[in-house]
């Protein structure tokens, strides 16, 4: 692991309705490449927002983010060219239900890198092949299970090379038996070095993935530290009593 | 039986009187045909000001400056058509293209296209909308996370999906305009209706010209109803 910080994010505020809901309260944290950050937290903490500020899907009310040193959240900035540099996998996976598999796959960088068709295909296919799903390349999502479906989407993010990987709760839309398959290409995808901001309430894969975890708490960044820190020694009563009811 | 026969010679063929039929469905083939393109026209031109002005207003408001408010302007002017168009009857915005707007045009088929034409981009508009609104936001925010700028997303993701939703609408839209543009007579055109209404007067017979309109009419309708089924048959197979 380099010491490059790939994400800054400098007293981020979303506030709603004026500013009675605050979704994200004074919010500093970042990411450095290659690293892996869990984001924990009750549900309406503010999790997904934090995360979805990050590609600018929820725009912020006050503060900066920074990705790769450039502020995105400067209105001059193009936002798309540094989407494509930041994969995003959602709880229910939307993808594309009227394209094949391989369509799915190939459509952004064929569109948005230029790339051709035989080259997008082929780096698809291996990407498939590596998660195990190459015999369905010519399917329909509709024809899959949750946990192929989650992890297709884990490979379209995937086919424009991104930097960094965004996932807001892969597993939670998911059957209990097919939450091990979507974990397990995290995993290896953590392990092959890529940067992950995860939101997810499995502590076990965040205390094993993990190298900072985050807890939030309507809003405001309560406790961040190492898995060990989070889990074996919270200080906060807020994270341990939140810590009593998940585990 | 025989005198049937012989109402029916003496109303539609004596004097060939059935070209007068035949000229009238013309037109209304005519008017309908053409006020369906202004209508798409002009449906998918407001449909896109109105969604993409719901979907990035909060974006674009950042940003301000001249294209926020251009699109703000054109989005009021956009309610304001769909709000006039749709609260008035379509033969009094059919009156006042013909002794208003036009007062001094006498093309009156190209007044009734112009007229059936804006008034329905009104309906046709509502019905892209809402079929984009149908489309889920998920949808939305998986391409604009890959990189897919606004209009691209609506382009490669969003429209395609919102077609099929939207087709059988659509259609149905214009079967309607076909009934709708009945009251063309109003500024003198003779459409289908009114030759039925002149052949009525000029017989002094109303059952078999009045009967014989409305069955043509049905035909229409029937015939596109049946065509409309078979294409959301279609779209129901292909969907995936
Ligand atoms: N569009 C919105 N309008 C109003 N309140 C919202 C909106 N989106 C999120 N919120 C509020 O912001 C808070 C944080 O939401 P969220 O980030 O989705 O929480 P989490 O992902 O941790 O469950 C919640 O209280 C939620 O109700
Ligand atoms: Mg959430």
């Amino acid at each position: 692991m380099s010491d490059k910080k790939i994400i800054r994010v400098e007293h981020l505020k979303k506030y709603y309705k004026g500013d009675k809901i605050k979704a994200l309260d004074d919010i500093s944290i970042d990411v450095t490449e290659g690293e892996v950050v869990v984001i924990i937290g009750p549900s309406g903490s503010g999790k997904s927002t934090l995360l979805r500020s990050l590609n600018l899907l929820e725009i912020p009310t006050d503060g900066d983010i920074y990705v790769d040193d450039v502020a995105i959240t400067d209105p001059k900035v193009n936002i798309n060219k540094h989407r494509q540099k930041m994969g995003m996998v959602f709880q229910h996976f939307n993808l594309f239900p009227n394209m094949t598999i391989l369509r799915n796959l190939t459509i952004a960088p064929m569109k948005l890198l230029g790339v051709s068709k035989a080259d997008a295909e082929g780096k698809a296919m291996e990407l498939l092949e590596r998660v195990g799903l190459a015999d369905r390349a010519g399917a329909y999502p509709d024809q899959l299970s949750g946990g192929q479906k989650q992890r297709i989407a884990i490979v379209r993010a995937l086919c424009m090379n991104p930097e960094i990987m965004l996932f807001d709760e892969p597993t939670s839309a998911l059957d209990p038996e097919m939450v091990g398959e979507v974990l397990d290409v995290m995993k290896e995808l953590a392990s092959d070095g890529m940067s992950m901001v995860v939101v997810t309430h499995e502590m076990g894969f965040a205390r094993e993935v993990a190298d900072k975890v985050i807890f939030m708490d309507e809003g405001q960044l309560i406790e961040e530290g190492t898995p060990e820190e989070i889990f074996d020694h919270p200080k906060s009563e807020r994270l341990q009593s939140f810590l009593q009811k998940v585990i | 039986m025989s005198d049937f026969i012989t109402q029916f010679q003496f109303v539609f063929l004596e004097s060939e009187r059935y070209q007068l039929v035949l000229q009238g469905l013309l037109a209304t083939l005519e008017i309908t045909f053409f006020a369906v393109l202004i209508g798409i026209v002009l449906g998918t031109l407001v449909a896109s000001v109105r969604s993409t002005y719901d979907k990035n207003q909060e974006e674009l408001k950042k940003h301000g400056g001249i294209g926020y408010f251009a699109l703000a302007v054109a989005n009021v002017i956009c309610k304001i058509y769909l709000t006039v168009i749709r609260g008035t009857p379509a033969v009094v915005q059919l009156l006042i293209a013909y002794f208003i707007i036009f007062a001094s045009s006498n093309n009156d088929i190209q007044i009734a296209i112009f007229a059936f034409g804006v008034n329905s981009g009104a309906y046709v508009a509502e019905i892209i909308r809402a079929g984009i609104m149908s489309v889920d936001n998920g949808q939305f925010e998986a391409g604009r996370s890959l990189g897919f700028t606004y209009v691209q997303t609506m382009i490669y993701v969003i429209i395609p999906q919102m077609v099929k939703n939207v087709l059988p609408a659509l259609c149905n839209e214009f079967i309607v305009l076909i009934k709708e543009t009945s009251v063309a007579g109003y500024i003198g055109i003779m459409d289908l209706t009114k030759a039925g209404d002149l052949i009525r007067g000029r017989t002094f017979s109303a059952f078999l010209p009045l009967i014989g309109v409305a069955a043509i009419y049905l035909f229409l309708v029937m015939i596109l109803t049946w065509l409309v089924g078979k294409l959301e048959r279609r779209l129901r197979v292909n969907e995936r």
